[in-house]
């Protein structure tokens, strides 16, 4: 960071490197698309490097950086709002496990499908700690937030993920 | 439709196993499992293509000259506390502006750089930004964190001396300036505020 | 030597600066702003470039109201807007003896003026600084002054009287943070000017003798 903020512009790449496959999970689950996420992903490097000059935390790079991600795929979900398509679902859920069952592989795009069908915020925090394995205190602390909201929010999102999915059944 | 028990939650939430479950509610709780099981942890593999178009983007900004070019000789400022006018209320919102400095004599072409914290009080919001002309008046660029103190959100900026117009977007969408800075017209029905450096 | 090195590229930078904006414009707008703002900004922009006025402020303006997803009519009334700005600070700056202007104190004059003075209070702050970068900081911060409620001419008075008694660029510069101090303890923006004003003028504080040679080189 010390020597990205020095002028090394190439240094950048390392943390583009180190950063990138950690971020692009998240941002695929939030967009259902693995084309809209890279999209987001590459939008939120451009935007932290032009942002780097003023940051005057580097080690808060990782947080900070999700916030930029973050605010992008929020402000991409608002923009799609009313146009999710659910075949974008099907793109990401398309990597068929070559060992799969198919009705494994079915199970899976069903819930990605469902995971579309909920608020940002909901399907946010179901993913921060079901897919990217946070805890609650963790989250919390990233979203700037209490955990006692996050549970309310992750509740609905049960309620409705298991809705949408006996209404696909 | 029925919602899942309080307690087949708490198991999605991972604080009590299935064998915590009355006999009754054991059905639900391996639907909920099941649920569980179908997401999709695989780790998502970007294509290297994206470095390169990261990379292209990144040395472009570095060829072109700009402000943030001189903070290859960061200029050292001086030291001020302004003095801070907290409103009383929600949403009350506070610019405090740090000025730190060691005396050094000015390169004719250098722009002076003063840090700056933008602070603001919102305890109602859950997202706050500053947008600005020293960032393309991007409400996804500049975020502030939490600091701590409850409903209190802040950013730390290196920025040339000069004018500068800014607002608080608050929870995406809501441009506020800033009440404890001077504002002007934005020629769009609004107010931006001013800092002059 | 040195010197001269630093003069030249002055003149390179901004020369070149200009150019570059324009063929920046696009670039910098796609995606922000409709199709037809970009047109209209560049068309502003080359004319504007042209009668040797800072462009820098439009592509902002533009950039502005995209960010606040503002139509494009709006827009475009806006950029134009800044344009009449430009050139009425332009024109005042010439009245003032500063010719050719530089774009950076245009792009002040024009800030000025948004905030609520008007062209003889420009013309008036310029005379008073007597050269460009004087000018720039005074303007700078009059307008910041007059955003803050101070009524116009005791803005010209109190940066007047400052530049009169010899103050430096860092103590104009700290003159908002001042009033916005004695407001706080309870005076209209205009007492606090004025008060501001008489403290400037008051004997007992001599202005810094002017420097010969150039400053001393700190350790290293």
């Amino acid at each position: 960071m010390q020597a990205v903020l020095a002028g090394d512009t190439e240094r950048y790449a390392e943390l583009v490197g180190r950063y990138r496959d950690r971020y692009a999970r998240y941002a695929a689950r939030m967009l259902g698309s693995a084309d809209a996420a890279e999209d987001a992903v590459q939008d939120a490097f451009i935007r932290a490097y032009d942002q780097l000059a003023q940051c005057r935390e580097p080690d808060n790079f990782v947080g900070w950086f999700f916030l930029i991600l973050r605010n992008r795929c929020l402000a991409e979900q608002r923009r799609a709002r009313g146009a999710v398509s659910l075949d974008a679902a099907g793109a990401v859920a398309a990597k068929e496990r070559p060992d799969g069952a198919v009705e494994a592989n079915e199970q899976r795009h069903a819930l990605q499908r469902a995971l579309l069908g909920l608020t940002p915020e909901q399907r946010e925090v179901f993913v921060l700690k079901h897919v990217e394995g946070m805890s609650y205190d963790d989250i919390a602390e990233r979203l700037g937030t209490s955990v006692p909201s996050l549970k309310m929010r992750m509740h609905r999102a049960y309620d409705r993920l298991r809705a949408h999915l006996r209404d696909q059944a | 439709m029925t919602d899942f028990h309080p307690l087949v939650k708490r198991l999605l939430d991972g604080e009590v196993t299935l064998a915590d479950l009355p006999p009754a509610l054991r059905a639900e709780g391996e639907e909920a499992l099941r649920l569980l099981a179908a997401v999709d942890r695989e780790r998502v593999v970007v294509s290297p293509a994206l470095d390169e178009r990261v990379m292209t983007a990144v040395r472009s900004r570095a060829a072109a000259p700009s402000a943030w070019r001189w903070l290859n000789r960061p200029r050292e400022i001086r030291v001020r506390l302004r003095p801070w006018m907290l409103a009383p209320a929600l949403a009350a919102a506070a610019a405090l502006v740090l000025l730190v400095a060691r005396p050094t004599p000015p390169l004719p072409l250098a722009p002076r750089m003063v840090t700056v914290r933008f602070v603001l009080v919102a305890p109602e919001a859950h997202q706050v930004a500053v947008a600005g002309t020293f960032n393309q008046w991007d409400a996804g660029a500049t975020p502030l964190l939490r600091a701590g103190a409850p409903g209190v959100w802040t950013a730390t900026l290196t920025l040339p001396a000069g004018n500068h117009q800014y607002a608080f977007v608050v929870d995406g969408a809501r441009w506020v300036p800033d009440p404890a800075a001077p504002t002007v017209n934005d020629g769009f029905g609004r107010r931006n505020s001013v800092l002059t450096l | 030597m040195t010197i001269r090195v630093s003069i030249l590229l002055v003149v390179v930078a901004t020369v070149a600066a200009p150019l570059r904006a324009q063929q920046d414009v696009a670039a910098r707008l796609a995606g922000r702003v409709p199709q037809e703002v970009i047109a209209l900004v560049r068309q502003l922009s080359a004319d504007a470039a042209a009668r040797g006025l800072p462009v820098e402020p439009l592509i902002q303006k533009a950039i502005e109201g995209g960010a606040k997803a503002v139509p494009a009519d709006r827009i475009a009334a806006a950029v134009r807007g800044v344009v009449v700005q430009l050139d009425g600070a332009a024109a005042a700056l010439a009245d003032a003896g500063l010719t050719p202007p530089d774009t950076e104190t245009i792009a002040a004059g024009a800030f000025a003026l948004n905030a609520g003075l008007d062209g003889r209070d420009v013309a008036s702050l310029a005379r008073v600084a007597g050269r460009a970068n004087r000018a720039t900081i005074a303007l700078r911060v009059a307008g910041t002054l007059s955003a803050l409620g101070v009524p116009a001419a005791e803005t010209v008075t109190l940066v007047s009287e400052m530049m009169r008694a010899g103050r430096g660029p860092a103590e104009l510069t700290a003159l908002p943070a001042r009033l916005q101090a004695e407001v706080a303890r309870g005076a209209t923006p205009a007492q606090a000017a004025t008060g501001l004003a008489r403290a400037a003028a008051a004997p007992g504080r001599s202005p810094q003798p002017p420097r010969r040679g150039p400053p001393p080189r700190p350790p290293n």
